[in-house]
């Protein structure tokens, strides 16, 4: 035995505990490092036996300390740079691998790691390579250019490629999440707007998935999470936001300064990100139980557990998909028999063509079924079923009207402008000779020439100089309000009651969008009388029972008279019926959570059912309302499956932003829609400013997130007025609608 | 030939600008808590993002302002008894005194070692579009002039006619003019440096950038 | 008068003289404002002169409102006057100075009679509804292609049909103005291409493609008719027509004559005297119609075969009020100044005579002084004035904000705003006489200076000279 070899390891040992625990347990630690550093100074006479009992020694303090881990250790144990990494699992889990996705540094994104690897079983005679696509983040053991496992745009762009390679190639995707959060930095097409499509693109994937979570940081974690099945390690965490952003925005920390410790580990706390929360919650499927204080490198066993139940995961997904037959019911039985070494078992990867859509539909249902009892609804148990019931008979109905009525007249009507097409033009042809002769003979009509001097009829003469309908408070106030742009453009003060009013909030001089109340859009954009609100029962909870956010739900409450931050309503834009979802920013700052997300789904089923364009206006977002935890973050999948169903079921999806929109909703199901507009003046992204700074320390210019910025990225189609906004909706409705849409 | 130690010196004796806060429209004012001798700071972060040390409130139409310093350096004066009362436009609240940094030093040397061609009226001043676009790209020293080169466009009135230059020739070493500002008559324009004075510049340049310590 | 009232001008240069000589000349206190450029106008002098310490303000700019407002509360003003030019004619600054914590009063119109008579296509409605003539053509939007091309094409034929050789119609994009999205076409061939551009260009830039059709009147006189009445809308009355047809190539006014034709020494090929009866009628009619509360100009252009069509009301006094107020007479009493009966019926007085008791008597002419170079494209010239001088005249009124000058002391023409340097007045008891007196203040008008390259000041004397002849001819 090489004793400098062991002693390094016992160091590398100790400075690890010293590292997660963060100087707590003192008292442990002390003991181990004297009894360490007496082995290193008296060179024992016999060495074996003394490394055996400080072996023992550490183990024993290990398994002590193992019990006392809190969630805040966990989050330090995941971000320890001797924690395993992808690398190791490729190394030690896979039988061949070729990385495909660059190597090392040199790739578009290092965080991003991508591999065909094959794992070999051994079944009877016969020897199997069975292939897959590994697909994770790479944070290497410290090394720099690795990003921490933060992806850039361009990072989960590729991962989505080689997703569809393998959808290419038949085979199954084995996804690592590593990450502390996607890379915040705005590059095309936008942070969020990558991770949106990654999520829209994987509720569709055809071939399985398995996602392992190590390291689940929000929406850098959903850009790789859509999976059928999701493993979790047991001294992972997976959370809406690191405990010091959560610390950050709980202490109300200005831009720059530092959480203090407690608050952080408080925050680690209430957040509930552990493996065993996330089980408990139904978002994770497994957990694999990891050696004492987490998995590192030289944990073996540990790699050979991991092998078993990622082969465990993607056969399961392979005979769930393919159907119960008796054959595939007693293999199943087998597998889940924890003494099968499924090295020496084999069950075919793949999947039968036409069961694929099956396998698609079951993980959409998956996610959909997900937090479902975390948020209140205070509707009346009648009114609930007559809800279920109205919309079951939708569905019956649209199925005759739109799938068999429509479908037939149209043919009969398409044959129809034919016939009328000809008669038309043989019609013109015949009469051409008699109205040119009529149209030589010049004359004056005396009613045409009191036309010209004489009042003319004008019937929406009253339409014209129309004053908006809904006119906010702020014009109440006798004051001047400075434009921010006046040093620049030289924008004189504006009067409030002018600029809130008739000005709709936008500078006359340079064209500035003043912020204005969400009762604006709601009111002015839609046909008079046309709104009809639903769902406004439902109502925000505290699922995870997070201190104070009682108060200030009530609170919300309170200011708002809303129940959530999220309005549903029906209504008509120029007689065209549309549903339209509103996130409120004054309602906690339009966060997302489990109430949000199921008003959300409601309200897309609701449109795809009825056959309506839906629109969703974000008024404002501040990301995933952080005090739900992971019940707010899942609702980036279940949301983006319902507007992925409502799309390819042929539904036209707008999305406008106003003010401020950032984080997960703008990563998935804003930032999916394939029609993004965004008013004039609003800003929106990944992640704001001060979070850029605080998590990479790069300063972005004041207009990094501004919306025209976004529109050069890509990110978004088009910049609005707010003047223009019931014209322009209304020209999306015809220019992006067409025959195919629901509302035609 | 320029005598820069003699001029040199000559800044020396007096390292400072004194610079007069006014007003920019009217309203009642209030002072923040600074007081004469106090420090300020003129706007800072990598975007210019942040503005500078907070000097008065100004209040008109229930709509309050801040007074912020625009360059850095001490406050000289604060006239406080206009603390709470109405005032006009224009009106002196201040005294900031700026010390003088290396780029502004060489700025006021340049100004005697150059040609300067000055405004021939009061009116604003743009670059001929041919000009323009050569200096938007590539900046002003791309550019050589020469005598009866049409340069400028005068607007003033509302009405656009152009100016042509006069003087050596030479590249325009600075531009002292800016967009949509008002020039004043016999106010410089451009500072013209011919060929044979370039090593004259770089030398100022040179001496300025050892010689000047900047201070505050 | 119950309540001591303070009138803030919101004006510059010789309207802000006149309003504070009108103000003096009621008993009303009175504050000025001015801005760093115009610190030696004549109007500054004068608020030095007549004011009290509350009297004169600073500001940043006569363009912001802010200013204004918060000068009119420092000064613990209670009326605001615009003046011409500047917010004479905002609405919207109407309705706030009206409508604030600290209301006052405005010296105009009430802001729904600015609103509504400052929509053209609006003034053009009620004026129909009137029978009023207006141009020939559309009256609201036309949204429709072939409905607009039927117009056009009726337009046509109605301008062959009324003797016109060369029919003219005008294409331009109704939420437009200032001469942008406009169009002639002189053959209805043209039209759909013109229409087309017209619309996209109008739907690009206002968000609207509604067009108007409209003849395009060529070869016709301005005229004006100028009304005044209380703030009970109910009984206004005129003052007279003006001629203001001599202009600069740029459409601006430079001589105005009261009245608007002399039929006593001019032929004229239609019935001048009519006409003029018929647009003060439908003057005062629209005036009625709308309620109108404060001095305001009707404008008509009067075609060579003497048809006049409305087609703008101006609601503000106008630079040319001095000359209608020179020859009338009010109860047989000289000296009218319609700027002092605008703020005497603004405050709330009313009018105290009718039609009948007014009177007119002779001609006036009105020269808008400018230092401009009138041969070429009447270019504003700018510099010093180092000598003005005017002979004085019992016939000749002058309106100045330039303050004495000498070549020591000159006055630096400021760049920012109209270049209007004097107003010259003069009064005849017949045309001839007018004209004569006129030659002759202009022959004696002294008006020198020189600029930073040494010109000499350029004035448009010689130009006024020129077009005196022809005053009153069509």
């Amino acid at each position: 035995m090489d004793l400098a070899k062991k002693t390094q390891q016992l160091n590398d040992r100790l400075n690890y505990i010293k590292d997660i625990f963060a100087g707590k347990h003192q008292d442990d630690i002390t003991l181990l490092e004297s009894r360490l550093n007496e082995f290193k100074d008296n060179a024992a006479e016999n060495v074996e036996e003394a490394v055996a009992t400080l072996d023992d020694l550490f183990g024993f303090m290990e398994k002590k300390l193992e019990a006392k881990l809190t969630p805040m250790d966990k989050v330090r144990i995941v971000r320890h740079p001797q924690r395993i990494c992808l690398k190791d699992i490729l190394e030690n889990v896979y039988d061949n691998y070729t990385e495909i996705g660059g190597q090392d540094e040199h790739t578009n994104d290092p965080a991003v790691l991508i591999a065909r690897a094959y794992i070999t079983r051994r079944y009877g005679k016969k020897t199997y390579n069975q292939s897959v696509m590994v697909i994770g983040h790479e944070k290497g053991h410290g090394e720099e250019f690795r990003n921490g496992g933060s992806a850039k745009p361009w990072g989960n762009a590729k991962a989505l490629h080689y997703m569809h390679v393998a959808e290419t190639e038949g085979i199954p995707v084995h996804t690592y999440i590593f990450t502390p959060g996607g890379d915040p930095v705005e590059d095309y097409p936008g942070a969020g707007q990558q991770i949106a499509k990654n999520i829209y693109e994987m509720a569709g994937l055809s071939v399985p998935v398995v996602a392992l979570i190590s390291e689940g940081g929000s929406g850098g974690a959903e850009a790789f999470g859509l999976a059928d099945k999701r493993l979790m390690l047991s001294h992972g965490y997976y959370s809406v936001i690191s405990p010091e952003g959560a610390a950050a925005i709980e202490g109300r920390l200005k831009r720059g300064e530092r959480a203090s410790a407690e608050l952080t580990e408080q925050c680690a706390k209430n957040l509930h990100l552990t493996a065993q929360d996330n089980l408990s919650f139904g978002y994770i499927d497994k957990i694999i139980q990891e050696p004492l204080l987490g998995a590192r490198p030289y944990h073996y066993d540990f790699f050979r557990t991991l092998r078993q139940e990622i082969i465990r995961a993607t056969d399961e997904i392979m005979l769930e998909a393919n159907g119960f037959s008796l054959f595939n019911f007693s293999k199943l039985r087998r597998l889940q028999d924890p003494e099968t070494n499924l090295d020496e078992t084999y069950v075919r990867w793949h999947i039968k063509r036409k069961r694929r859509s099956d396998l698609i539909e079951q993980r959409q249902n998956k996610f959909m079924r997900m937090s479902r009892k975390t948020y209140i609804n205070r509707q009346s148990i009648l009114g609930a079923l007559s809800d279920t019931w109205a919309e079951q008979w939708r569905e019956v109905y649209n199925r005759l009207v739109y799938d068999f009525y429509h479908h037939q007249r149209k043919h009969y009507r398409r044959l129809w402008e034919e016939i009328e097409g000809e008669w038309l033009s043989i019609k013109q042809k015949t009469a051409k000779p008699f109205k040119d002769a009529y149209n030589k003979v010049r004359r004056i009509d005396p009613a045409a020439e009191e036309e010209l001097t004489t009042l003319s009829k004008w019937d929406d003469e009253s339409s014209r100089n129309s004053a908006w309908k809904w006119v906010s408070p702020k014009a109440k106030e006798d004051r001047a309000v400075t434009c921010p742009n006046s040093a620049v453009h030289g924008c004189v003060d504006l009067w409030a009651p002018d600029l809130y009013n008739e000005f709709a909030g936008v500078c006359t001089n340079c064209g500035h969008h003043f912020k204005m109340e969400y009762q604006w859009f709601m009111h002015n954009c839609f046909d008079e009388n046309s709104i009809y609100e639903f769902n406004n029962e439902w109502e925000a909870g505290n699922p995870l029972k997070f201190p104070t956010l009682d108060e200030r739900l009530k609170e919300a409450r309170e200011k708002t008279k809303l129940k959530s931050g999220c309005i549903t309503y029906e209504a008509r834009i120029d007689g065209i019926k549309c549903v339209v979802a509103i996130l409120a920013a004054p309602f906690r700052g339009g966060s997302v959570g489990a109430a949000e997300g199921a008003k959300l789904i409601s309200a897309i089923d609701r449109a795809r059912r009825k056959r309506y364009p839906l629109i969703i206006y974000s008024h404002g977002t501040a990301g995933i309302r952080i005090q739900e935890g992971t019940h707010g973050v899942i609702q980036m999948p279940r949301v983006t499956i319902a507007i992925r169903r409502y799309m390819r079921a042929g539904g036209l999806y707008l999305v406008l932003y106003d003010t401020n929109s950032f984080g997960g909703p703008v990563a998935s199901f804003l930032g999916c829609a394939h029609y993004q507009f965004a008013m004039r003046s609003s800003n929106l992204g990944f992640a704001g400013p001060a979070v850029i700074k605080n998590t990479t320390g790069i300063d972005v210019p004041p207009d990094h997130h501004n919306c025209y910025k976004a529109l050069s990225r890509g990110h978004i189609q088009g910049v609005w007025d707010r003047r223009d906004t019931r014209t322009n909706l209304k020209q999306a409705l015809l220019t992006m609608g067409g025959r195919n849409l629901y509302y035609r | 030939m320029l005598d820069i130690t003699s001029l040199l010196e000559e800044i020396k004796q007096r390292p400072y600008t004194d610079l007069s806060i006014k007003t920019p429209h009217t309203g009642i004012i209030e002072f923040t808590d600074l007081n004469e001798g106090d420090k300020v700071k003129d706007a800072s972060g990598e975007f210019k993002e942040i503005p500078g040390t907070k000097i008065a409130v100004i209040t008109r139409e229930k709509n309050p302002r801040f007074i912020h310093a625009c360059q850095k350096g001490i406050i000289q004066k604060l006239h406080k008894q206009y603390d709470k009362q109405f005032v006009e436009a224009g009106v002196e609240i201040g005294v900031l005194r700026h010390f003088l940094s290396k780029e502004e030093v060489i700025s006021i040397l340049l100004q005697k070692a150059l040609h300067l061609f000055r405004a021939p009226e009061r009116a604003k001043y743009y670059f001929a579009p041919e000009a323009d676009k050569k200096i938007k790209i590539s900046g002003s020293r791309s550019i050589t002039v020469t005598d009866g080169m049409e340069l400028f466009i005068v607007s003033r009135m509302k009405r656009e006619v152009p100016l042509t230059y006069h003087g050596p020739e030479g590249i325009i070493y600075q531009v002292y003019f800016k967009h949509n500002q008002n020039v004043d008559v016999n106010e410089p324009l451009i500072g013209i440096c011919p060929p044979d004075q370039l090593q004259t510049i770089e030398d100022v340049i040179s001496r300025v950038n050892h010689e000047w310590k900047e201070q505050i | 008068m119950e309540k001591q009232h303070k009138v803030l001008i919101a004006n510059r240069g010789e309207i802000a003289v006149r309003i504070i000589q009108a103000c003096c000349k009621l008993g009303l206190k009175f504050v000025a404002v001015f801005t760093q450029e115009d610190v030696h106008s004549g109007h500054v002098k004068l608020a030095k002169e007549l004011g009290d310490d509350k009297s004169l303000y600073c500001i940043s700019s006569y363009h912001d409102a802010n200013e204004i407002l918060s000068v009119a509360d420092a000064a613990e003003a209670t009326a605001i006057h615009p003046g011409y030019g500047f917010f004479a004619e905002d609405f919207r600054f109407a309705r706030r100075v009206t409508e604030r914590d600290r209301p006052l009063i405005f010296l105009g119109p009430s802001w729904r009679v600015i609103r509504e008579l400052g929509d053209k296509i609006n003034t053009k409605r009620i004026a129909r509804s009137l029978n009023v003539p207006t141009v020939p053509g559309s009256d609201r939007p036309i949204y429709d292609e072939s409905e607009a091309e039927k117009i056009a094409r009726t337009l046509f034929d109605f301008q062959l049909q009324q003797g016109v050789e060369k029919p003219l119609v005008l294409v331009k994009a109704s939420a437009g103005g200032g001469g942008m999205g406009i169009e002639e076409i002189h053959d209805i061939d043209l039209f759909r291409s013109v229409y087309r551009r017209i619309r996209n260009y109008a739907m690009r830039q206002f968000k609207d493609d509604g067009v108007l059709i409209e003849q395009r009147i060529k070869n016709f006189n301005h005229l004006e008719v100028q009304i005044i009445s209380d703030r009970s809308g109910k009984n206004p009355v005129h003052f007279g027509t003006r001629n203001c047809s001599i202009q600069s190539t740029g459409l601006q006014k430079r001589i105005e004559i009261a009245p608007g034709f002399d039929p006593k020494t001019i032929q004229y090929t239609f019935d001048a005297e009519k006409v003029l009866n018929d647009i003060i009628e439908h003057s005062l009619a629209l005036a009625r119609k709308v309620n109108y509360d404060s001095v305001g100009t009707w404008e008509w252009i009067v075609t060579k075969e003497g048809n006049p069509f409305l087609m703008e009301v101006n609601t503000r006094i106008q630079v040319e009020n001095g000359v209608s107020a020179a020859i009338s007479k009010i109860k047989g009493k000289g000296g009218v100044d319609l700027i002092a009966e605008q703020i005497r019926t603004g405050l709330g007085e009313p009018l105290g005579y009718t039609q009948s008791d007014i009177t007119f008597d002779g001609i006036g002419i009105e020269y808008r002084l400018i230092a401009e170079d009138t041969d070429n494209k009447f270019t504003p010239w700018v510099g010093d004035i180092e000598n003005f001088t005017w002979e004085k005249a019992p016939w000749l009124s002058m309106h100045t904000h330039i303050p004495h000058v000498t070549k020591e002391n000159p006055y630096t023409i400021p760049t920012e705003f109209d270049p209007n340097l004097a107003l010259g007045i003069i009064w005849g008891p017949d045309l001839e006489t007018a004209k004569q007196r006129g030659k002759e203040f202009l022959n004696n008008l002294v008006i020198a200076g020189s600029n930073a390259q040494g010109q000499s000041l350029k004035s448009n004397i010689p130009f006024l000279l020129k077009n005196t002849d022809r005053i009153l001819k069509f």
